[in-house]
């Protein structure tokens, strides 16, 4: 079937609308004085987004000679990207509020979210690696954004480690060009896989790191904590909830589709690197007292969680030649794999609304911090009574906390419960257990943070906290719940984008 | 009868406590209204309940997330509905008994709602997702009420209560997961419905022996804890000490009272299927925590941490009645749960009372205090005489009864257990009780002491309350017993789940 220009158009609208929307603000921005309207333009265009992102039809195949495939893996990626940055612009109104060069920050967010967007859509390897750096340069700038010295640190931090990461994934992929004179996924795993030599182990070893940089996994996950913490805030939620996503789509495109070809038990040197990942991050955070660094470990940890999801795809593989050939449980029955994906697809939905929350409302800290002079304004001290201080932001951030430790009725929970169940259905007890053990550990760094909000005095009066900030912190809640009560609409979308992949 | 009787019960206390915290000084009020309707409502239950049908009641059942068959229901039996009932009682009493809480009154009786959402929906949930999930929302009020309102080491004993039963709740949850996805491979179905997982566990073709010891091991595990039995009691002490009077009464009455539901929910009713040694090992454990409990408790110079410990040695009872499964044992031992809920509110109330008149709970600090708080002196001793077990109180029948119904188990060794215990058990028992007592309320009045009143009338009133239901159901237990009888016979026979019922 050749599709028209109106299908292009129907299926890619978000996108194409969030260009131009990009490229209007830019012209405008050279002419406006009062650059306040830029927020509110981009929430607009975001917002619409959100729509023509759920709305497409899923079915109609791949454009542009099949390189760009909209199925419902990619809508699901794409429905968190818009979400966060809707979220991120709501608290971006403001922070950034008569900032003489607000227009470049939200400009840079749409086009980093372009870039995301063409990411989760990519069956080939070059789009792919378009839409990555685009996503990449956009964000380099936007970690300097304030240009203190931290955020100019941390920009160059990410800037390197982020160029060194695209390089490695380059080589990668260069490699798998030439072992099969094609760029298109699916044909990579079918010929070069084929007859696999040393050649397509060193590429797909030069994929997964360069993937690894962006999911934060162990032992590519230093830069994270550094660039985290010095980032302006609202951007460290950009990068952790969405940025990192792009990392997983990339991986659950590539390298999934890869290993899945390959047919050969590659599930334990998974399953040791997340064992590895989940118990350093948690190890980590619980020697932090700035808070933003805790929240950046705990995100090292989550891209542990998250990971279970390769290993429990790849558990039945090892005796089982084909993924259509494992049997099918129940009437309508879910196999160890979809159902593995889908947990892990869940949680990083979940992860997404509630770190970029937690973010937003570590933002409110810093803000108030900085005006009253503090020298570490991220210090968890600063947090002291945060309850009465400013009761909105706390108990937002008390939700996320909860969420993030997995305690009901929140997305994370739902999410750890998924993904800690489908580790026991793959027959990994130990991973589960040591899963559990870790997120009993993670508990102890987290309820230190409500400690400090709910049971210590206050460290100074009451503040106003500003519009932007709640009502982003208010969506992000309402979401993180609403997750957990409507969980079966969003597992069965999780479920059928897992279904398409497999 | 009220339709969805459960879920206004559940849904009630809940909203309360979103308006309890905005209400401001009318908090008090909130939580009073908010926690009397849930009692209506458990007494209209109790009046509709069909004592002789061995089934559940009340069902409700909604789909949530079939997709992995998670459903929302809700219903009582015999197990459920005495702790309902209790956990209705007692909310009440502690909302009386905080009155003149003034420090963040607004949140504090938020909490006390949120605990009452908690317990009543671990009390009534049917399904394991859900039951999980009340499970843990019951942690956050009491992570709360100790570390906001807590002594002087509440952040410690705060995190250590969250983390030490969060662990134990993780471990349920990976037994959980392994009944859940094993009846799912063998039989295609994909349920957390707790009576059919139940019930399928008496099927060793879909629960092989070796996989349903490991998963008996990890639910035992989760319910001991809370219980809590020696030797995973020592988050036990520490909660106590630091959490203000009304945490520490949710936490004795209710809280630990979860522990021994899931007993009898879930472990007595799978012990046929599994290993013999589970039986002795549940019985020593029993035996263990009444004595080593009685023992601690005796040594301890806070009257607090001797009524916590005093807790421990009475859990007991109810682990070595469920594990001598025998009709009367098993009845015995879920009226303790009830008794022991009723008895211990006025013990800690009685501690909370003397910690703010006299100002310290040290034993050999007080002296003579009855004669100066006469109400007081009369309620506390008699809560104590309750404690101790005395003829006439609700804690002597269900004793008694667990002791009767061990001694005639055939399992092996029982009877010898039920002599340790009276010998070993009851005097100690009676020795801390009446040593405790005895020093702080009797004997000359301390000068420092010459000016103390008796307290507030709403502390007496919530204290008299109680214990006029101490002895009603002391003297009265039938009205109790005759629908844990009827349970006591469910937990033993085969599970009868709510398909079979004709309810879903």
């Amino acid at each position: 079937m050749t599709l028209g220009f109106a299908d292009y158009l129907s299926l890619l609208g978000a996108e194409a609308l969030l260009t131009g929307l990009a490229l209007l603000m830019i012209l405008l921005g050279v002419f406006l004085k009062n650059k306040n309207l830029m927020g509110y333009l981009s929430l607009v265009g975001l917002a619409i987004s959100v729509f023509l992102v759920v709305g497409v039809d899923m079915t109609k195949g791949a454009l542009f000679y099949g390189t760009v495939l909209v199925d419902p893996m990619s809508q699901f990626f794409k429905l968190i990207f818009v979400a966060v940055s809707f979220i991120v612009v709501i608290s971006g109104l403001s922070r950034y509020k008569d900032h003489p060069a607000q227009d470049e920050f939200y400009v840079l967010l749409l086009l980093a979210t372009v870039g995301m967007m063409v990411v989760a859509s990519a069956v080939d390897l070059v789009t792919l690696f378009i839409g990555f750096e685009l996503a990449s340069l956009s964000t380099y700038a936007m970690a300097g954004f304030d240009k203190t010295k931290e955020n100019l640190e941390a920009a160059i931090k990410y800037f390197i480690f982020g160029s060194v990461s695209s390089a490695l994934m380059l080589f990668g992929f260069s490699l798998l060009y030439g072992l099969s004179g094609t760029t298109k996924i699916a044909e990579i795993a079918n010929i070069a896989l084929a007859d696999m030599g040393p050649a397509t182990l060193v590429a797909l070893l030069f994929v997964v790191a360069g993937f690894g940089f962006k999911m934060a996994l162990v032992p590519f996950h230093m830069w994270a904590p550094d660039t985290y913490t010095g980032a302006p805030t609202l951007v460290t939620a950009f990068l952790a909830a969405g940025s990192k996503k792009m990392g997983f789509v990339a991986a659950f495109r590539v390298i999934l589709v890869a290993l899945v070809a390959l047919r050969m038990e590659w599930f334990m040197i998974f399953a040791i690197l997340v064992a590895i990942t989940m118990t350093l991050g948690n190890l980590g955070a619980i020697w932090q007292n700035n808070v933003k660094r805790i929240l950046a470990y705990s995100s090292v940890a989550y891209a542990g969680y998250i990971s279970i999801a390769f290993v429990v795809i790849g558990a039945p593989l090892g005796e089982m030649v084909d993924v259509k050939s494992i049997p099918f449980i129940g009437v309508e029955g879910i196999s160890v794999p979809v159902f593995g994906l889908a947990a892990g697809l869940f949680l990083i939905l979940a992860h997404a609304f509630m770190k970029t929350g937690a973010f937003i409302s570590a933002a409110v800290v810093e803000d108030m911090a900085q005006k009253e002079g503090k020298e570490n304004p991220n210090d968890i001290e600063n947090y002291a009574g945060l309850g009465q201080r400013a009761p909105i932001t706390a108990f937002c951030m008390l939700i996320f906390i909860f969420s993030l430790s997995g305690i009901p009725i929140t997305a994370g929970f739902v999410g750890k419960f998924l993904v800690f169940g489908s580790a026991i259905y793959a027959g990994l007890v130990w991973l589960a257990v040591l899963a559990i053990l870790n997120s009993a550990l993670s508990l102890y760094y987290y309820l230190r943070i409500i400690m400090y909000m709910y049971i210590k005095e206050p460290a100074g009066s009451k503040i106003a906290e500003p519009k932007g900030y709640v009502v982003a912190q208010l969506v992000a809640m309402l979401a993180v719940i609403g997750i957990a009560i409507y969980s079966e609409a969003f597992f069965q979308f999780a479920q059928r984008a897992a279904e398409g992949l497999l | 009868m009220i339709s969805n009787a459960i879920s206004l019960m559940i849904a009630i206390p809940l909203i309360a406590a979103v308006v309890a915290l905005f209400a401001g000084k009318a908090a008090k009020y909130v939580a009073l209204v908010g926690s009397l309707v849930p009692l209506a409502i458990s007494l209209q239950m109790f009046q509709a309940f069909e004592n002789k049908a061995n089934v559940m009641q009340f069902v409700e059942s909604y789909d949530w997330v079939p997709s992995i068959g998670v459903k929302y229901t809700v219903g009582v039996d015999g197990i459920g509905l005495p702790l309902v009932l209790l956990s209705t009682i007692v909310s009440v009493m502690v909302v009386i008994y905080s009155w003149g809480e003034s420090k963040r009154a607004n949140q504090f009786f938020a909490l006390l709602l949120l605990n009452e959402v908690g317990v009543l929906g671990v009390f009534t949930a049917l399904d394991f997702f859900l039951f999980y999930i009340f499970w843990e929302v019951v942690l956050l009020p009491m992570f709360f009420l100790i570390g906001v309102w807590g002594g002087p080491r509440k952040d410690y004993a705060a995190i250590k209560f969250f983390i030490y039963t969060h662990v134990a709740s993780l471990i349920m949850l990976l037994s959980i997961f392994a009944l859940y996805f094993s009846y799912s491979a063998s039989t295609g179905i994909r349920t957390f419905d707790m009576l059919t997982l139940i019930q399928a566990t008496g099927d060793s073709a879909i629960f092989s022996p070796m996989l349903m010891n490991v998963l008996f091991f990890g639910l035992l595990f989760g319910f001991l804890v809370k219980m809590p039995a020696v030797p995973f009691h020592t988050w036990l002490p520490d909660a106590h000490v630091e959490a203000p009077t009304a945490g520490s009464v949710l936490l004795a009455a209710l809280l630990l009272k979860m522990g021994g539901y899931g007993l009898f929910r879930v472990v007595v009713p799978m012990l046929p299927n599994v290993s013999a040694n589970y039986i002795t090992l549940m019985a020593i454990i029993g035996v263990i925590s009444i004595i080593y409990g009685g023992f601690l408790a005796l040594a301890q110079k806070d009257l607090k941490k001797m009524v916590a410990y005093s807790s421990v040695s009475h859990m007991g009872y109810v682990l070595l009645g469920a594990g001598a499964f025998t009709w009367l044992s098993v009845q015995g031992a879920m009226f303790q749960q009830f008794s022991h809920g009723l008895i211990t509110c006025v013990l800690f109330m009685s501690a909370g009372t003397i910690q703010h008149t006299a100002g310290t709970r040290i034993i050999s600090e007080l002296g003579g205090l009855a004669d100066r708080m006469p109400k007081f002196a009369v309620l506390m001793l008699a809560g104590f005489m309750a404690s101790l077990g005395l003829p006439g109180m609700c804690g002597f029948v269900a004793e008694v009864s667990v002791l009767a119904g061990t001694f005639t188990s055939e399992l092996p060794h029982m009877q010898l257990y039920v002599l340790i215990v009276i010998f070993g058990g009851i005097v100690v028992t009676a020795g801390y009780h009446l040593w405790a007592m005895q020093k702080a309320m009797f004997g000359p009045i301390l000068k420092k002491y010459l000016d103390l009143k008796d307290p507030h009338s709403y502390e007496l009133l919530s204290m008299s309350i109680l214990i006029v239901l101490i002895i009603y159901f002391g003297v009265q237990p039938a009205l109790i017993t005759d629908i844990m009888g009827v349970a006591a016979d469910q937990v033993m026979g085969p599970v009868v789940t709510l398909a079979q019922m004709g309810v879903i």
